[in-house]
């Protein structure tokens, strides 16, 4: 069996050519902890348990503060020089804008 | 684009401005928020957002008070990626100014292909990468980090002590160790772990092919578990 030997003699060349499709693996939506490597290979199980729940954990990481109001205060006063311009320009150039 | 970015202390505002209503060239602009703020639960993979349709419309028109509502429902988002990506209160709020302008001066060029947040977030993270780009920072380059690295190759630790993260990381642990990737991973990976979007939805954003983004992602996650493990160790060897 493959993945016992992988156990057995210490080679990482299965373990680079599981980690090599890993990335698909995991947007495939496979349960990638249900692979055959992974049941015998107790590096690959846990690289493959930190990665789910690191990306389980980073759901937590959700927006949770708001700019201060000065933002919204500036963006208004920007907008308005804006406008500002664009009437001295239209002025200056002899143009619409 | 150089946008002057004003700052509290040289922003003098009307007396109208002072209560919140001011007219600006036509708009008029009410700087109270009129929606309360969508719980958190409604903000990942771009839920239909009530109301929004007619505020985008309306805002292409001209209308200012539709284009604050605009603000109002996507200030959050656009502030936290900011912030995640400056890891700088001060530089996140000018960031989303500056996004927020930009919006208001391209807004007539949405024309609906993708979900109006998709490409809001498309034009604040060009604002970020631009920022960042001007710091000088030698690993914001996307293409760079789309190159291999060292930390492309299969895990070299078999043998080493198994430190397993489930269960004894926390929330400021990850974020931590979030500010500590280099921009383009920690782009790919808040954009898509934390916020919800698609590697398609990504991919349009940073210009760049699914397969990258989908790269970026697994580099950055890799890249997360060396960071959580190296602090894990730092722990016990101080415990």
């Amino acid at each position: 069996m493959s993945s016992a030997r992988n156990l057995q003699d210490g080679t990482s060349m299965n373990c680079a050519e599981f980690q090599e499709k890993l990335p698909e693996l995991f947007e495939s939506g496979a349960n990638v902890s249900q692979e055959e490597h992974v049941q015998g290979c107790e590096t690959c199980s846990a690289l493959v348990r930190d990665l789910e729940y690191i990306a389980a954990q980073a759901k937590l990481l959700l927006p949770i503060h708001d700019p201060s109001p000065v933002v919204w205060d500036n963006i208004q006063s920007a907008i308005r020089s804006d406008h500002g311009a664009d009437s001295k320009t239209a002025v200056h150039s002899g143009k619409r804008t | 684009m150089n946008l002057a970015l004003k700052t509290k202390s040289d922003n003098p505002l009307t007396e109208n401005a002072k209560r919140g209503i001011f007219k600006t060239g036509g708009l008029r602009m009410n700087a109270r928020p009129t929606e309360e703020q969508k719980p958190i639960q409604h903000m990942r993979r771009n839920p239909p957002i009530a109301g929004e349709a007619e505020a985008i419309a309306k805002a292409q028109a001209g209308d200012g008070h539709s284009f604050e509502i605009l603000y109002s429902l996507h200030k959050r988002r656009v502030y936290s990626l900011c912030l995640r990506m400056l890891g700088n209160v001060a530089e996140a709020e000018d960031l989303t100014q500056e996004a927020f302008l930009q919006l208001y001066r391209k807004i007539g060029t949405f024309r609906g292909d993708s979900a109006f947040s998709t490409w809001l977030h498309r034009l604040a993270v060009n604002v970020v990468l631009m920022h960042l780009r001007k710091k000088g920072l030698p690993q914001v380059s996307l293409e760079e980090t789309l190159e291999p690295s060292q930390d492309d190759g299969p895990r070299k630790d078999i043998g080493e002590r198994d430190l397993v993260l489930s269960g004894s990381i926390d929330r400021v642990a990850l974020e931590r160790a979030v500010e500590n990737l280099p921009p383009g991973y920690r782009l790919v990976f808040v954009l898509h772990d934390v916020e919800g979007y698609e590697h398609n939805e990504i991919a349009d954003m940073l210009s760049c092919s699914i397969g990258n983004s989908k790269s970026q992602l697994h580099k950055a996650r890799m890249k997360l578990r060396d960071l959580l493990r190296s602090g894990q160790r730092k722990e016990e060897s101080i415990a």
